[in-house]
Parts: C-alpha cells; sequence; structure tokens
C-alpha cells in the first residue's frame, strides 16, 4: 500500500484520495494496463489496420479513397443507412417508455415485482428467437393480425413485414420491445440510488406526480439517460443485423436493409469485399463520432458542473 | 457504473467487431484457379469434408450420402468423409468466408451455371476436369452450363428441373374446373374461377426472396428466343426494359391483378406456403421438381397433376420446364483433390444413381441412371421433361443481380409497389451498377458466354 495516501478525519473524501493518487508516477498507471492494452491493440488494431487496407485497395492496387467514394454514391448503401438514421428516430420513444416504466415501477405499482420482471425478460432472450417470433407473430395470417381482426380493428390490419411502408416501423416495433427492458433495468437502478429527501422536499413544496419527475428525477438522471442514448444509439446503428437478418432478410426490395446486412451481402453473398470494407469504414466513423460526440458533450457537462 | 462502462466497452467493441467482419475478406482476384494436375495419392489416412445443400429440396438427401459415405469408406478404409449439411442462406456466405480463409470444405454443393462459375473465376474451385476424366464426364448432364475456359469447374449431381408447377386435381374439381389450365388466358381465368370459390389459386411465399429468381426463370424464359438475349443484356448490348426481357413482369403483374397467388406471399417463405396447398387449401404451387415425389406421396398419386408454366408466348422456355443441374466442386485449397474427385464419381457409379432416386425422388445428373427405376408418374413426367428443357436464366446472370433485382422487384410488385415498367427499370440499373462495380466479373461473363 505504499505511495497510498490516507485520508485524515478532516478531509473530505475524494479530494485526498485524488491527491493521494497522484502521487502514484504516471507511468505506473500505463503498466498495469498494458497487457489489456496489448490484447486491444493486436486484436482491434490489427483489425482496423486490416479494414483500412482493404478499405482503400482493389485487387492488390491502392485506389485512395476510391471505394469509399463508390459505397456512398452506392444507393443501395445509401438506403441501408437511411434506414439505420430512421431506427434512431426510435431512440425517444425507448427512453421515454423506459423512464416511464422505471418511475412507475420505483413508485411501487401493484405487482410490480412481477412487472420488472416481465419487462427485463425480452433483453435476455436471445434475438435470433425474437426474430423467429415476431416473423411468425407478424405474418398477415398470423396472431396478431388475427387478435385485431377478432377485436374488430380490422382498419388496423397489415401486412407487417411484406408491406415495404410498415416492415421497417415493424422491425422497429420489436427492437423498441426488447430493448427496452435494458433501458428499464438501468432507470430503475438509478432511480434506487437517489436520496429519498430530494422526492420528500419536491412534496412537502407542494410539487405533483409530474412536476416532482420533471423538474427532480430527469436532472437526477441525466449521466445515465446519456450513458442510455448512446448505448442504443450504437445498437441502432451497428447492432441490429440478427433482427433484420431473421424478419426480414432486408426485403421486401431493399425496405429493411440496413448498414451491417449490406456489409455482410457484399463480404459474403456478392463476393465484393472491398466494397464491404468501404462500407465498414465509413461505419466505423460514423459510430465513433457518435460515441465521441457523447464523451465531449459530457465532458463539457461536468465543466460545467465543476465551475 | 463499473458495469456501466464495462457494458459500454462491451459493447462497443461488439459493434466494432460487426464492422470489422469484412476486414476478413480477402481481396477478389479475378482470374482462374491454379488448379489443375493430379495430387499425389497420400500414403496416411485422409479425411475429406463435404459441403452440402440439397435436402431441403431433395428430401432423403442426408440419408443418401450417410449410406454412400459409409459404402465408400468402406471400401477405401484410409478415408474418411464428413458432410455438414448448410442452410439456403448460408451456403453461399460460409462457402465466400471459408475460400477468404482458404480452409474449409475439400467438396462444396454449388447451383449450376453462374453460382459456380463466379466461384472458379475468384480462383476458389479447381477445374473438376483435370480430376474426372472426359469419357465419364460424358455421361453428366447438363456439364456445360458449368464449363468455362475449356474445363468443367464442378460436376452435375443431381438434375433440377425448373420449375414444374403441382395441381390439385380434386381441388380445381371442386372448383369446377376440369382440366389444368394451359394456356396464359386459361390460367387468369382459372385464378378468377377458384377465387371466386374462395381457393386460393397458386400458393407462393417471396420473404425470403428466393422464389423472385424462380419466377424470373419461369416466367423470362417464355418470352426470350435465345438465352443469349439475357447474356447480352447483362454485357450491356441490350436492356433489361427491352420487350422480350422486360415481358415477363408484366405478365407477373397480370397474374396478381388476376388475384392467383396468395394473399399473405409477401410475409411467407415458399416452403410455408406450399403447405395451404398440401392442404387443399390452393390449387396450385410451383416446387423444385426435386421436391415432387415428396408432394405426390404426401397428397397422393391419383390428386396430382404436374405441368409447365402456362404459355403466353412461344419463346425457348415455353412449355417447357428449365434444364440445370445441381453440382459438386472440388475448393482450390483442397490437399485431396484427386481424393474427393474419386468419391464425386463413385456418386455416380450405377448402384448409387439408384440409391440416390430411391432416397431423394431426385433424379441424378447422368445418363446412366435407369429411368426404369422411376416409381411415380409425375416423377416419370420430370424426366420426360427434362430431356427437352430450356436454360434455365437464373444461372446466367450476375448473382448479385438475382438478389436485388429479381428478388427485390417481384417482392415489390406483390407488395403493389412496383410497377412491371418500374421493376424492369431497376433491374437495369442495377445491373449498370454491377457494370460499374465489377468490372472484372463483367469480362469473366464475356468469356464465358463468348460475348467477347
Amino acid at each position: 500500500m505504499d505511495g497510498t495516501a490516507v485520508a485524515s478525519p478532516g478531509d473530505r473524501g475524494t479530494g485526498a484520495a485524488v491527491r493521494g493518487r497522484s502521487r502514484r508516477p504516471p507511468w505506473q498507471a500505463f503498466l498495469w494496463i498494458a497487457p489489456a492494452l496489448a490484447a486491444i491493440g493486436v486484436v482491434y488494431g490489427y483489425s482496423v489496420y486490416r479494414l483500412l487496407i482493404e478499405a482503400t485497395h482493389r485487387d492488390g492496387k491502392s485506389v485512395g479513397l476510391g471505394n469509399l467514394r463508390i459505397a456512398i454514391d452506392d444507393p443501395f448503401f445509401r438506403q441501408a443507412l437511411g434506414n439505420n438514421l430512421r431506427l434512431l428516430l426510435t431512440l425517444p420513444i425507448i427512453i421515454g417508455i423506459a423512464l416511464v416504466v422505471a418511475v412507475l415501477l420505483f413508485e411501487g405499482m401493484r405487482g410490480w415485482r412481477f412487472h420488472r420482471v416481465a419487462v427485463f425478460i425480452p433483453y435476455m432472450l436471445p434475438v435470433t428467437v425474437v426474430g423467429v417470433l415476431f416473423g411468425e407473430l407478424l405474418t398477415l395470417h398470423g396472431a396478431l393480425n388475427t387478435t385485431l381482426q377478432t377485436l374488430h380493428l380490422n382498419f388496423l390490419v397489415q401486412d407487417w413485414l411484406g408491406n415495404p411502408d410498415w416492415a421497417l416501423r415493424s422491425l422497429a416495433g420489436v427492437i423498441i420491445w426488447r430493448e427496452l427492458g435494458f433501458g428499464v433495468i438501468l432507470f430503475l437502478a438509478r432511480l434506487l440510488s437517489l436520496p429519498q429527501n430530494v422526492f420528500d422536499a419536491a412534496r412537502v413544496d407542494g410539487a405533483g406526480w409530474f412536476r416532482t419527475h420533471w423538474h427532480v428525477t430527469l436532472p437526477l438522471m441525466r449521466s445515465i439517460i446519456g450513458f442510455y442514448l448512446v448505448i442504443e444509439a450504437i445498437t441502432l446503428m451497428s447492432w441490429v443485423f440478427s433482427y433484420v437478418f431473421v424478419m426480414t432478410g432486408g426485403g421486401p426490395g431493399q425496405a429493411t436493409q440496413v448498414t451491417e446486412t449490406y456489409i455482410y451481402q457484399n463480404a459474403f453473398a456478392s463476393d465484393i469485399p472491398w466494397l464491404a470494407a468501404a462500407a465498414a469504414t465509413l461505419l466505423l466513423i460514423g459510430v465513433t463520432a457518435v460515441a465521441a460526440l457523447f464523451l465531449v458533450v459530457r465532458w463539457g457537462y461536468s465543466r460545467r458542473r465543476a465551475a | 457504473m463499473t458495469r456501466l462502462l464495462t457494458t459500454t466497452g462491451r459493447r462497443f467493441a461488439a459493434a466494432a467487431l460487426i464492422m470489422l467482419a469484412a476486414s476478413a475478406c480477402g481481396s477478389s482476384s479475378g482470374g482462374g484457379s491454379s488448379g489443375g494436375g493430379s495430387s499425389a495419392a497420400p500414403s496416411g489416412p485422409v479425411t475429406l469434408t463435404m459441403w452440402y445443400w440439397g435436402n431441403q429440396e431433395a428430401h432423403g438427401l442426408s440419408s443418401f450420402l450417410a449410406t454412400s459415405v459409409s459404402k465408400y469408406e468402406a471400401l477405401h478404409p484410409n478415408i474418411k468423409i464428413n458432410t455438414v449439411l448448410q442452410s439456403t442462406d448460408n451456403l453461399m456466405p460460409n462457402f465466400a468466408a471459408a475460400a477468404k480463409a482458404k480452409k474449409g470444405p475439400d467438396i462444396e454443393y454449388r447451383w449450376g451455371g453462374i453460382w459456380a462459375l463466379q466461384d472458379a473465376w475468384d480462383g476458389n474451385l479447381a477445374p473438376i476436369s483435370d480430376y474426372i476424366p472426359a469419357a465419364e464426364r460424358a455421361h453428366y448432364l447438363n456439364s456445360s452450363e458449368d464449363t468455362w475456359d475449356g474445363k468443367l469447374w464442378s460436376a452435375p449431381w443431381y438434375v433440377q428441373p425448373s420449375f414444374p408447377i403441382l395441381y390439385r386435381k380434386d381441388v380445381l374439381a371442386r372448383a369446377g374446373i376440369a382440366a389444368a389450365p394451359t394456356t396464359w388466358s386459361q390460367l387468369l381465368s382459372d385464378c378468377s374461377t377458384l377465387r371466386a370459390k374462395g381457393i386460393t389459386p397458386i400458393a407462393g411465399g417471396v420473404k425470403d426472396g428466393w422464389f423472385g429468381g424462380w419466377l424470373f426463370s419461369i416466367l423470362g424464359s417464355e418470352s426470350l428466343t435465345s438465352v443469349d438475349e439475357l447474356k447480352q443484356a447483362v454485357v450491356g448490348t441490350k436492356k433489361f426494359t427491352d420487350p422480350d426481357l422486360a415481358e415477363w413482369w408484366t405478365r407477373l403483374g397480370q397474374m396478381i391483378s388476376a388475384k392467383c397467388w396468395n394473399d399473405d406471399i409477401g410475409s411467407l417463405d415458399l416452403y410455408q406456403a406450399q403447405q395451404t396447398w398440401v392442404d387443399g387449401k390452393s390449387a396450385m404451387t410451383v416446387t423444385a421438381g426435386t421436391d415432387v415425389r415428396k408432394f405426390v406421396t404426401q397428397v397422393g398419386a391419383s390428386k396430382v397433376g404436374v405441368m409447365t408454366m402456362p404459355k403466353y408466348a412461344s419463346g425457348v422456355g415455353a412449355g417447357k420446364l428449365g434444364s440445370t443441374s445441381q453440382t459438386l466442386a472440388i475448393s482450390s485449397w483442397s490437399p485431396y483433390k484427386q481424393q474427393s474427385a474419386d468419391f464425386i464419381m463413385f456418386m455416380h457409379t450405377p448402384a448409387e444413381l439408384a440409391l440416390f432416386y430411391k432416397d431423394t425422388g431426385a433424379l441424378p445428373a447422368d445418363n446412366r441412371f435407369d429411368p426404369a427405376l422411376i416409381d411415380v408418374p409425375q416423377v416419370k413426367q420430370l424426366y420426360d421433361y427434362s430431356q427437352n428443357g430450356s436454360p434455365y436464366l437464373e444461372n446466367f446472370i450476375p448473382t448479385d443481380l438475382d438478389s436485388k433485382a429479381n428478388f427485390g422487384g417481384v417482392q415489390l410488385m406483390f407488395a403493389g409497389k412496383a410497377t412491371a415498367a418500374q421493376a424492369a427499370a431497376t433491374m437495369e440499373s442495377d445491373m449498370a451498377r454491377i457494370r460499374t462495380i465489377e468490372p472484372d466479373l463483367i469480362d469473366n461473363f464475356k468469356k464465358w458466354t463468348g460475348q467477347q
């Protein structure tokens, strides 16, 4: 424990700890994480290097950014990217519903233990199982439409996965259904860690349900919401392959094609690996930008709070 | 928060992994395989790996293979053969991935024509004619579609009569229809009659796309005077919007307008839809020729008839079935090319040909097969059709065009989101895209089809 500062009773927690940590030479920290860094460097560094080589070469010759330009100009890639961006529009819905459900569970709604498990179960199911299940439920004569017809709601009946106007929305609905559980548990965990006296104070001040959560709960949960936002943004940009592959295969037409299936098809079905690599590079840049933006915003927020 | 950050990292890393999947791909090396030459017979034990498909369309194929492999291993104690059944969607991608790693099967199942030759052009196949003597190859049926640069690249295994329509005599009779339609106008008229009786005229499924390629081949061949027209459209000297090449989209549109197909065709795969035909809820369905015996057995021989798509023109495929063979190829990286070829030849011996038909009900692609063994009249009909078949169109267009223009176009037409003219125009623009992106593919295609 040499070099570790021991806080005196008069110290106010973190300040002393930070000062204590700062006494360690910086290289020591790097030494500790060196094995992990090396592993990451070998696994991801080499992969990224190979990806960039593939993305900038064709038939063994360098083509500069030519492959990337072709990918950007490819109408199929644009459609796939557009579908990813459309799926991103579900983010506010996922977060909104997850928040409401988490708050209801937090407030101990009737049967909350059952509901908490029920909400989380979809997240535990493999995506392929979810895809097969909903692939059956959403056929024209599947359980959903049959139920709607039984309820005399025929005007709501759709060919959910066979109609290009509805296929992506249906897919988005399934993704929301499954991803919701993670958000609810995340938000609930944060809610349980919030100091109860803040809520009590709000109630004493006469705040109603909505004002309490709008002005007290939401600000206190900003960081966890931001975290979940980024996780789901990455999911919707580059983690929906299994949903699409199992439920629609990218069809009808190209209606549900996403960048991942575009990459997969070019790499392994159409055998145009350089185009797949170019698209993967663009996707990597895009997702990295989203993550970087989140870190910058969070850093700025932390600085403002510190100030 | 530590757990959360760990989760973030894992998610992000996993996302990156998905994106990096393509980095495992090597660049395609146009041109043929190095192939050629016999490998020396190994003295030690040999393990061959065979990736195959086909149990999906020729039920009993897995059983046949198990028996045939056992017999072969008994004859050759130093050889062991591992067979691995592939799924439809993974047949091409799995081999593509294996080809990048130069590690995988010794024997690989390929659909005929360009489905096999694209891999030959990419250097993934050994020329099988270097390992199978010409006298033996002369017995194989439809081998011309797998021949390029003077060599056979994949050996025909069994014939796929492509694609017959099965009809239920009892269901047609229920609607007062005495005989199956033979002309286009009869077909459209029967569709209306059947619909009026609450019977689905034809059961199909396009959710996974593959049936779109079938429809292209079945309907498209009727209006072409020769398959050369199609080849010319691929290389750009004709257009897919030219009347002969676009006519099939119009005919498909007519069938859709006449409500010939099940209304849930967009949300079902073909195999799911065929069950409604078995259940007597639809009058007709389209099936792989190799599957006919299974359906006849399920429904009863007296109730089932086999026919070709009713004629709307007098082109090369009108009133005929496409004639193609499903094939077996040898991977270019296999250390046991001759041993692989020997096993393929073993499956073409008379006893194995007979066993193949017995187990699968499919016709072996070998003229040494004794047609007297055919025990189902409907299959005999297919055999007769296959003696005078037409080129199977799907084997003569780039696979990428098939999966995008045909699979997607047919789905959109069934969904009412594309007209025949729009679908044809999309096919032309998709082909133009392929010509731009894959000039090597087009060069090889020209050499193959003698367009250069």
